[in-house]
């Protein structure tokens, strides 16, 4: 009997070993086969209208990373410059003080970041402008997205042509190894895509958008884009065109330059383009700008960063209301109510990335809801002055520069006077002034000066050389990886 | 089938019964205990009846006397012999002779999915049983290793609950998953925390490539096999151990006192020479100040019990324990507690089939301490009191001290409130089957559930200027794992003639899953604990992601030997992964082959009488790691937060894209490795000797591949295939035992491991990999991994000296950002500038040696154990050094060192450690991280059986233990034992300070 059962129990336990090794094995092909868990493949991406919104986001989105809007933005678009001082105490991040003497090399990992973050945006443009021309949809917004993604585009190689001069123009995603490598295309070509894509964003961008979509890209940010990129290649009859056309498209000064730059007052009248950014309580991960928090008043609002220097504090013209709206001294309290104690280790801030303290929400970044301002009708206006004085018609540049200084002037009629000289030279001079103190601490400053031939002038005795420092150098990795394609500026 | 059903039941029941012992005539026997060696007698054997408490001793001749049933059976124990049983059968004398473990021909060892007789085996295996480890009154089983097993380095992790990072034979890959792999009773394991180290009966060590090719998908990392108590046969013995002790800072690193941290930081000013700012401190006489590390840290009490009632029967064996952990941190509030329970039951059904399960059930709870406490108490600011004298915390923005010492720590701890659960059930239940004389069919499934949640809670608060929250923050991350592993074997084993032979065949599959599940709310009240939940809370938020893979794999080995003298062993393995589904290269496969040949069986090695064991062994295997990301070659769509488009008055549009290009198919690394072993043993084997001698070469690893930043993807590098490693070194391992003609027994056994790490071959070219500490010197990196060169070297500026004068920098490449006090860097290419091209290699994170000293005496009723270790040919980045922002306290020692003026210092900086470029990596901050210490030192007292039989007990121990006592290095921090992962490792931040360990223990036998 026991042995019947043993023999039993063997034959069992045999024959289910072998059952379950043949199970395993035949359903081996699915069992080996896994999804991906939680992330979508791309082989089921770009079918339907949302694909198409969704990745045109991600651009607007992307504006407001860390590569584009903090310490990279800043060391690269306004260190350099002689109204910002590296800022917060002098051991923290003392790598500023590459950017501020000039004795950076190719190596430092800002010059890469920079580069990089310019080149996602522009990769996730490519992806919008190669990808969705295929999906189904309603034809007049399909050619919105991609004229959204030409603008940002065009912002991203406008940014990365005036700190480097010569770089790769990728306009399509690479198919293979090769085509990974690419070379320089001369400055000049780099503009003249620039030009092309705001060209052709603006013949399809709309002027304006509703409340729930204003922020993207329009017609009036296309056109202005264009003129200041005509700016830098001195194109003056273009630039007094495009700015004409701009200032016919119906933006007014903000009445109140202080307000202008708060919060509540994002997208106002003269606003043509801003990065869009917002503090989001139930998405801390979207929060994401540090603009507002790598300048703000240090240990109170963010970490002092990128100060104003004593130098921008000087260039304004006795009683100029701006002086107080640009910059956040030491012992003073905002209009905002907040009191700056003089245990503060800057004695000035930006105070046009400024948010008042108690919208401070602990674990967020401080100010993540502060929208950066791109581009101002006051700049269209100064452009257009500027063109004006160059093409010899100095009564059309006082008219613009003039409604500029007007609106600083906050109704104080002792203060800024009117511009009235027509001497070319002195009028250069006067709005070359206007624009250091209308556009301060903006990010516009430093590449300003050079491309109006003053960077020995001006920088000079930080280190500045002409010749050199028009650029920054080509990040030395990209080199290194390009087997000798890629060509280093002069001087690095 | 009926009766079957009924043995079932009945056995169950049975398990948690103890058996009686039944009555008979009694009579004493007397006898000798001889050593099967060199014929000494052997005092202090433990002489017992089997099945009862009853026991004798052997006096200092090795003679006992005892009282026993004339049918019943003697059990003579001692330590390093095998344990013999001999039936009494009326006899009055019984003599015995013991062999040593060591001699012994049908010693056994633990290799993959099986048993091999010691002698048979021809790879690198080495054993530790579990009373060494328990023994060591160790919170965890693996730190009980250190330095016990040549070739093994183990790097100790303080934080209660964290377990110590284990490397077998070095660095053998730098991505995915680099842990060893851990297999209990048959089931896969990353970490074996969740064990309690008495249940652990022996760990089998595979260290060379052969021996771990079985476990092939898994294996590149080393494999580390532990085998848990069952029961043995005999009635119900019940066993309790018990430490109580504390743990106590053993090398405190001194900080300045507040005066001198004045002086340093008013100095700092002077260079800085900002206008305005020419000091900070007007008075710089501010006495002692507060001391951080005093504040915060205590010496911390550990309890641990453990109980285990174990036995067996002819049909079943069961097993039961239970562990209690209780250990408070060296930080003050932080506590962690581990509760375990483990049950095991064999049961044999019928004659040829047994069934049985394990399963361990392991729950603990920790009161946790942010990570970076131990920074924060570096930084902080002597002369910033705990709390003002209205009651108030002490505020750094009162003395301006600006970023990085802006922290009042107590603070920091008060209001930190986080709590982390983990929750284990695993185990496996498995069914044997012999038949047909030689074979054996096992099949068994194993399981492992686990859920890990972490809830932190920041309260609405004010403390400092940078230490308040305006809004209460809830944070819940949970994490579930449920993994499976199905294993069907098939051995054969048979003996005839002078031939020995073992086949096994087996298959195998395997499915993990993770899923994550991260919460945030803000503003939810707290008036208690039960108040903690996301839903009372607004501005919630979910993030939940998740992992999947799985595996199937076939195996087989042959182990055969002829006349005892020739060994041959060769196994192969083929397993396929879902990472590499959809390549071309799905099947990986494992080959290894061993040889040996045992020299002193031959004929010719019987008349000399210098060697009692002699040799020689040599095998090559093959081995795998599939730990790669989780579908490596899908292109997939990022739809990250930082995506999310916000456009006028924060309406938020979802935004998706493709963020990425997809690396070329991923395949398997693969390791081959070559070991060459002599054994040896003299004397009659008192004296044991083994050498090895390894060479491992990881082939087509994944490494990193940089891309162009201007293909502006998220990340700046893709991974392939495309690096070779290599790991080659020796391992000896000597050890005596023997025993003195006054009794005194004792054992020394050194062993000491020599390896070096090599990146051979990129096949992209010079694409360095640079890591190592982040955000510690204005973002450069302190590591480089590249060809030719160590995984994971430093990496950075040699100091030629300290500038002493401006006309000294002035002359230098530094003359545009130097000032007398900053480091002089050589300026390697002499072009005038220094920067990245003039970073050179500064030393090596891995340790070249690494070696351990253990001892055992044993006289009368005492026993002590000794175990020195320590590492050396290593360095150590001492970040916590450099890492600076701004005002952050200086050790004693660079205050006491600084360059203070020409011809002060030519090796300190200026107390402005933290200007120009003296953060930037160099080799000021590279220190060598070789210690010695004093591993564990114990010293037990057993009560004499005498007194302890009357109580009916079998065994009475009392033991003092220390461990970690002495720590002799010359590095600058708290601890040279930094760890990290292989291409960030040694690079000192945070590193939790050392601490000795002092425990008061019993064990108790029933």
């Amino acid at each position: 009997m026991k042995t019947l059962i043993n023999k039993n129990i063997q034959t069992w336990c045999v024959t289910a070993a072998i059952l379950a090794a043949t199970l395993v094995s035949s359903c081996k092909k699915d069992f080996l086969n896994v999804d991906p868990q939680g992330v979508q493949p791309e082989t089921q991406f770009w079918k339907t209208p949302e694909d198409a919104a969704k990745a045109v986001n991600s651009v607007y989105a992307n504006l407001r990373s860390w590569n584009n809007v903090a310490f990279n933005a800043i060391a690269i678009e306004s260190t350099g410059s002689d109204e910002a001082d590296k800022g917060s105490t002098p051991t923290d991040a003392t790598f500023f003080n590459l950017y501020d003497t000039f004795t950076v090399t190719s190596t430092h990992g800002t010059i890469l970041d920079f580069w990089t973050g310019q080149y996602q945006n522009i990769q996730l443009c490519n992806q919008v402008l190669e990808n969705v021309p295929g999906i189904t949809m309603d034809e007049a917004l399909k050619a919105r997205f991609l004229a959204e993604a030409k603008f940002v585009r065009a912002f991203s190689y406008f940014r990365l042509v005036r700190a480097y001069g010569n770089v790769p123009l990728r306009l399509t995603i690479p198919k293979n190894e090769a085509e990974r490598n690419l070379p320089q295309s001369p400055k000049e070509t780099v503009y003249a895509q620039i030009e092309k894509d705001l060209t052709e964003a603006a013949a399809v961008l709309p002027a304006s958008y509703n409340a729930e979509n204003v922020g993207r890209a329009t017609k009036g940010a296309a056109i202005g884009m264009r003129a200041k990129a005509a700016l830098y290649q001195k194109k003056w009859a273009e630039v007094l065109s495009l700015t004409n056309e701009v200032i016919g498209m119906g933006y007014t000064l903000f009445p109140d330059f202080e307000k202008g730059f708060r919060v509540e007052n994002e997208n106002n009248s003269e606003s043509l383009f801003e990065i869009q950014a917002a503090l989001l309580l139930d998405n801390k991960d979207a929060s994401n700008s540090q603009y507002s928090q790598v300048q703000g008043v240090a240990g109170h609002m963010g970490w002092g960063f990128n100060t104003p220097s004593a130098a921008l504090a000087a260039a304004f013209e006795p009683g100029d209301p701006r002086r107080d709206a640009t910059i956040i001294f030491k012992g003073e309290t905002t209009p905002q109510g907040d009191f700056i104690p003089a245990t503060v280790p800057n004695d000035r801030y930006n105070q046009k990335s400024y948010v008042p303290f108690n919208t401070k929400v602990s674990g967020y970044n401080e100010g993540a809801q502060q929208n950066i301002r791109v581009l101002r009708f006051a700049d269209i206006l100064l452009m257009n002055a500027e063109a004006a004085n160059e093409l010899g018609t100095p009564s059309q540049a006082l008219i613009s520069l003039n409604k500029v200084r007007a609106r600083a002037r906050g109704g104080n009629p002792t203060v800024l006077p009117d511009v009235t000289t027509t001497d070319q030279t002195a009028l250069r001079n006067a709005i070359y002034k206007e624009r250091q103190v209308e556009l301060a601490m903006e990010n516009d400053r430093y590449f300003d000066v050079i491309r109006q031939g003053r960077g020995t002038e001006v920088f000079g005795i930080k280190g500045w050389k002409a010749n050199k420092n028009e650029v920054w150098p080509i990040p030395e990795t990209e080199i290194e990886q390009s087997s000798g394609l890629l060509k280093q500026n002069l001087g690095y | 089938m009926k009766r079957i059903f009924t043995k079932f039941s009945v056995l169950t029941f049975l398990c948690f019964l103890f058996n009686y012992t039944a009555f008979a005539q009694n009579i004493t026997v007397k006898g000798t205990v001889t050593d099967g060696g060199d014929k000494t007698t052997i005092p202090a054997v433990s002489v017992q009846v089997k099945g009862t408490t009853t026991g004798a001793q052997t006096d200092v001749n090795g003679n006992y006397s005892i009282s026993a049933p004339a049918n019943a059976t003697l059990v003579f124990t001692y330590i390093g012999y095998t344990t013999q049983e001999i039936a009494v059968n009326n006899r009055t004398t019984v003599n015995v002779v013991l062999a040593s473990s060591s001699q012994q021909l049908d010693q056994v060892v633990v290799i993959g999915y099986g048993t091999q007789r010691k002698i048979d085996v021809t790879g690198a295996v080495t054993s530790v049983k579990g009373e060494d480890i328990s023994k060591q009154a160790s919170v965890n089983p693996v730190s009980a290793l250190q330095g016990k097993v040549a070739g093994v380095s183990i790097s100790n992790v303080g934080k209660p609950g964290a377990s110590p990072q284990i490397t077998i034979r070095g660095t053998g890959t730098i991505y995915g998953n680099t842990n060893v792999l851990y297999v209990v009773d048959g089931v896969w394991y990353d970490d074996i925390n969740f064990l309690n180290p008495a249940d652990i009966a022996n760990i089998s060590i595979l260290k060379d490539a052969s021996s771990q090719s079985i476990y092939g998908i898994r294996a590149a990392n080393g494999v580390v096999l532990v085998t848990t108590v069952r029961g043995k046969n005999g009635d119900a013995t019940i066993n309790y151990n018990g430490t109580m002790g504390f743990q106590k800072i053993t090398d405190a690193v001194k900080m300045t006192n507040a005066s001198e941290y004045a002086t340093a930081v008013n100095e700092a000013y002077k260079i800085q020479a900002q206008p305005g700012k020419e000091f900070l401190f007007a008075n710089t006489n501010l006495g002692a100040g507060t001391d951080w590390y005093k504040q915060a840290l205590r010496d911390a009490v550990v309890t641990n019990h453990q109980l285990s009632v174990n036995g067996a029967t002819e049909k079943s064996s069961y097993n039961f324990s239970l562990g209690y952990l209780n250990q408070d941190g060296i930080v003050k509030n932080n506590n962690y507690k581990r509760y375990t329970a483990r049950l095991a039951n064999d049961f044999q059904v019928v004659k040829g089939l047994k069934i049985g399960y394990n399963v361990t059930g392991s729950a603990s709870n920790s009161k946790d301490v942010p990570d970076a406490i131990f920074r924060n108490l570096y930084a902080a600011s002597p002369v910033v009191p705990v709390f003002k004298a209205n009651g108030a915390y002490g505020e750094p923005a009162d003395f301006q001290l600006g970023n990085g010492s802006d922290i009042n720590p107590q603070a920091t701890l008060d209001f930190f409130n986080q709590r982390t659960t983990k929750y284990r059930v695993t185990g496996n239940v498995f069914a044997e089957l012999k038949f047909a004389k030689h074979f054996t069919f096992k099949t068994s499934a194993g399981g492992d559930f686990g859920q890990e949640e972490k809830r932190a809670y920041t309260p609405k608060y004010e403390a400092t200027l940078a230490q308040r929250a305006t809004n209460s923050l809830l944070a819940v991350d949970r994490i579930e794992t449920r993994n499976w592993i199905l294993e069907n074997t098939l051995t054969y084993d048979n003996k005839w003639g002078d031939h020995n032979l073992t086949v096994l065949a087996g298959q195998t599959a395997q499915r993990y899953k993770e899923n994550t599940l991260k919460g945030t709310a803000l503003n939810v009240p707290y008036s208690s604990e039960g108040d903690l939940y996301l839903s009372l809370g607004d501005g919630r938020s979910i993030i939940n992601t998740g992992k999947l893979n799985t595996a199937t794999s076939y195996f087989g080995r042959a182990n055969y030997s002829f006349k005892n003298k020739y060994l041959l062993n060769a196994s192969m393995r083929a397993d396929a992964a879902s990472q590499f589904y959809g390549g071309n290269d799905l099947w990986g496969y494992f080959p290894s082959i061993g040889a040996g040949w045992v020299i002193s069986n031959e004929d010719f090695m019987k008349d000399q009488k210098l060697f009692s064991n002699l040799k020689l062994r040599g095998s090559w295997g093959k081995v795998g790691n599939a730990g790669v990301p989780i579908n490596p070659s899908t292109l997939t769509v990022s739809q990250a937060a930082q995506l999310l488009a916000v456009f006028g008055k924060d309406f938020t549009q979802t935004g998706a894209n493709i963020r990425m290009i997809v690396p070329p198919a991923l395949f398997w690394e693969r390791s081959a490795g070559t070991d060459i072993g002599l054994e040896m043993g003299f004397l009659d084997n008192k004296l044991n000797i083994e050498a090895d001698y390894y060479n491992r070469t990881t082939e087509k690893a994944i490494f990193d591949i940089p891309v162009f930043g201007s293909l502006g993807l998220e990340t700046s590098t893709i991974i392939a295939n495309q690096a070779d490693f290599r790991n080659r070194g020796f391992e000896l391992v000597a050890s005596w035992a023997d025993q003195t003609s006054s009794g005194l027994k004792y054992t020394i056994s050194g062993n000491v491991g020599y390896n070096t790490n090599k990146v051979l071959n990129v096949s992209s070219g010079a694409n360095p990999i640079y890591k190592g500490g982040a955000g510690l010197t204005s973002g450069e990196l302190a590591t480089r991994t590249i060809e030719g060169r160590p995984i994971g070297e430093f990496f950075g500026y040699q100091v030629a000296g300290i500038f002493q004068t401006q006309e000294e920098v002035n002359a230098s490449a530094q003359s545009q950002d130097a000032r007398p006090g900053d480091f002089k860097y050589v300026d390697q290419n002499g072009d005038g500038a220094i920067d990245r091209k003039d970073k050179i290699a500064l030393g090596n994170p891995n340790p070249k040696f690494s070696y351990g000293l253990n001892t055992n005496f044993a006289y009368r009723n005492f026993d002590l154990t000794v175990d020195i270790q320590g590492v050396a040919g290593v360095d150590v980045y001492n970040g916590n050094l450099s890492a600076r922002f701004g005002n952050e306290n200086y050790t004693k020692k660079m205050y006491d060192n600084r360059w203070n003026g020409a011809g002060t210092s030519n090796e300190y900086p200026s107390a402005d450690l933290a200007g120009r470029r003296n953060t930037a990596t160099n080799s000021f901050y590279v220190e060598s991280g070789a210690y010695v210490r004093l591993r564990n030192i114990q010293l037990g007292y057993s009560l004499p059986q005498a007194i302890t039989s009357k109580w009916k007990i079998q065994k009475l121990r009392f033991f003092a233990n220390a461990q970690n006592a002495v720590n002799l290095f010359g590095y600058r921090g708290f601890s040279p034992e930094v760890g990290g992962t292989p291409t960030n490792t040694g690079v000192d931040i945070n590193v939790y300070p050392l601490y000795a360990t002092y425990n008061f223990g019993l064990n108790l036998t029933f």
